[in-house]
């Protein structure tokens, strides 16, 4: 069965330098007529794409290539300028894991203000907030606010989070190079169980024996351009010799 | 999870888009109030200390206006004070609440408009703890008609009607241009002088006062001085006035909201 699917998917976007965000000076300059539309780059060009259930996709490419911004159209976070995004079943986004939370408020509020953002509801948030504290390794922060946590506890806290229930597809952003050795190895055991299950994940990696070992077919994009995909062998190889 | 409703969904979307709103709200609450709980009453200490000022400057010259009594003047102040008060902290403090949520509109896919709602929404809470015990007891002084307490409700809805209108426009508005503050602060400052806060609305000279019309703020003050403070029952025409330009500015800041809303993320 079929969960994602692109369909002939561009998407433009303003490059962010290129805009003045100022009042005075855009009406300044529509008045001396040199307002100037603001440019907008190619970031991902006439991608073709689709992901089938229980299938664990690899994405590998450069810096800045649009792997990051590939899972943001997928979550339905960016909507695509040109083509058509379908997505089947619930997604949990694991981008930036630390980015969301609130460093004012108290751990126990951001794993209800978290969960909530990320869709389930606030009874359910409450009865879970136990059981998230303990994956984290946590629980005496409980009441602290959550400026007072390392970032190596803060994702460790965005990854029991997003990851206590199990979602149909799984994204992860480069979230396994994040915590201590114990706090990796405990993520790759619940991520080993996602892998065992049914559940469908799509991986950015730059660890590419990871990506070998793990991933059943392999995405290789290239300054917004699918370069290929297939058997992870043959992806990465391909990968590898064109970077060198 | 970020779920991919079925277009049939629309009471889980609703119960999603409460609790969205809920946990912002009390997020804004709690920053704020850094627990503790007597901040809440910080929104009814401000108006009655400034109404004090207001009665000891103003008071000898404007109590013949209120039929020579200082305490109406008061009242008519302090009414004033809680509609603008509520009116300029909810509004100014929309203003960024969109670029704030940028982090999290980049990781999840949320939708955008909670975050203005959510605001608001932590606003009104304050004004409804804080400073609508303190109407609703003047009014059942005044009035001694419960009725006139129940018909609180509808200038606190115009006020929330507006303030959500406004704060869709300007939070909006601040994506784009980031000096926005510093205009709206001058905004807001006008309307506060042109809104009959502390002074009588007849010493407004007549060319002007037809003006008054288009502040918004007018008629929702005159609806509640009418119900809170005039001991009678309220004319209807106030509190219709207001309700229709509560829905009318909420549909131009929804709408426009939603049209530019489409260009949000590549600024954020
Ligand atoms: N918010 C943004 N606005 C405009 N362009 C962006 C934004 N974020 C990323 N980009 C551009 O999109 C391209 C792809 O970025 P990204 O998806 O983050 O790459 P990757 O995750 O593969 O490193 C980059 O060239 C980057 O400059
Ligand atoms: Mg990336």
């Amino acid at each position: 069965m079929e969960l994602i699917r692109l369909d002939n998917v561009s998407l433009l976007r303003r490059t962010q330098e290129e805009f003045s965000y100022d009042l005075k000076r855009t009406f300044f300059s529509m008045l001396e007529g040199n307002y100037r539309k603001p440019v907008r780059r190619l970031v991902l060009d006439s991608i073709n794409l689709t992901v089938n259930a229980h299938e664990k996709v690899g994405i590998v490419g450069a810096n800045g290539s649009g792997k990051s911004t590939l899972l943001k159209l997928m979550c339905g976070i960016l909507e695509p300028t040109k083509g058509k995004v379908r997505v089947q079943g619930s997604i949990a986004p694991l981008l930036e894991l630390e980015a969301g939370f609130d460093k004012d408020i108290s751990v126990y509020d951001n794993i209800i203000l978290y969960g909530v953002l990320l869709g389930f509801s606030r009874a359910e948030m409450k009865q879970r907030a136990r059981e998230i504290l303990e994956f984290a390794e946590i629980e005496e922060f409980k009441l602290l606010p959550v400026k007072g946590l390392s970032s190596g506890m803060k994702a460790r806290l965005g990854f029991a989070i997003a990851t206590d229930v199990q979602p149909d597809i799984l994204i992860l952003d480069e979230v396994l190079s994040v915590g201590d050795e114990h706090f990796k190895m405990k993520c790759k055991k619940r991520i080993d169980s996602f892998w065992q299950g049914n559940a469908t994940i799509l991986v950015v990696s730059h660890d590419l024996d990871f990506i070998r070992q793990y991933c059943e077919r392999v995405i290789w994009l290239d300054r917004g351009k699918l370069m290929f995909a297939g058997e992870p062998q043959e992806t990465v190889s391909k990968y590898l010799k064109y970077s060198t | 999870m970020a779920l991919s409703l079925p277009g049939n969904a629309t009471w889980e979307d609703f119960r999603r888009y409460w609790d969205l709103v809920y946990v912002l709200s009390a997020r804004h609450l709690k920053v704020r109030y850094r627990g503790s709980f007597l901040g809440i009453y910080w929104s009814v200490l401000n108006p009655l200390v400034m109404t004090g000022l207001y009665a000891a400057i103003f008071g000898n010259i404007f109590a013949t206006y209120y039929d020579n009594s200082l305490l109406n003047y008061m009242l008519a102040a302090f009414t004033g004070l809680t509609v603008i008060n509520l009116y300029s902290t909810a509004t100014i403090q929309s203003v960024n609440i969109v670029v704030w949520g940028s982090p999290l509109l980049n990781k999840i896919r949320l939708p955008v408009s909670v975050f203005p709602v959510s605001m608001v929404m932590a606003n009104m809470f304050q004004f409804i703890a804080g400073v609508v015990p303190v109407l609703a007891i003047v009014t059942l002084f005044t009035s001694k008609n419960p009725l006139n307490v129940l018909l609180l409700v509808f200038p606190i809805l115009s006020m929330f009607l507006l303030c959500v209108g406004v704060a869709f426009l300007v939070s909006a508005l601040y994506v784009f241009f980031r000096d926005l503050p510093n205009f709206y602060e001058v905004i807001v400052f006008v309307l506060g002088l042109s809104t009959p806060i502390f002074y009588p609305p007849t010493i407004v000279p007549p060319n002007l006062r037809q003006f008054l019309v288009f502040n918004p703020l007018y008629p929702i003050l005159e609806s509640l001085r009418d119900i809170a403070i005039s001991g009678t029952l309220p004319a209807p025409y106030p509190i219709v006035h207001s309700l229709l330009n509560g829905v009318l500015v909420l549909s131009v800041g929804w709408l426009c909201f939603q049209r530019w809303r489409s260009q949000f993320m590549d600024l954020l």
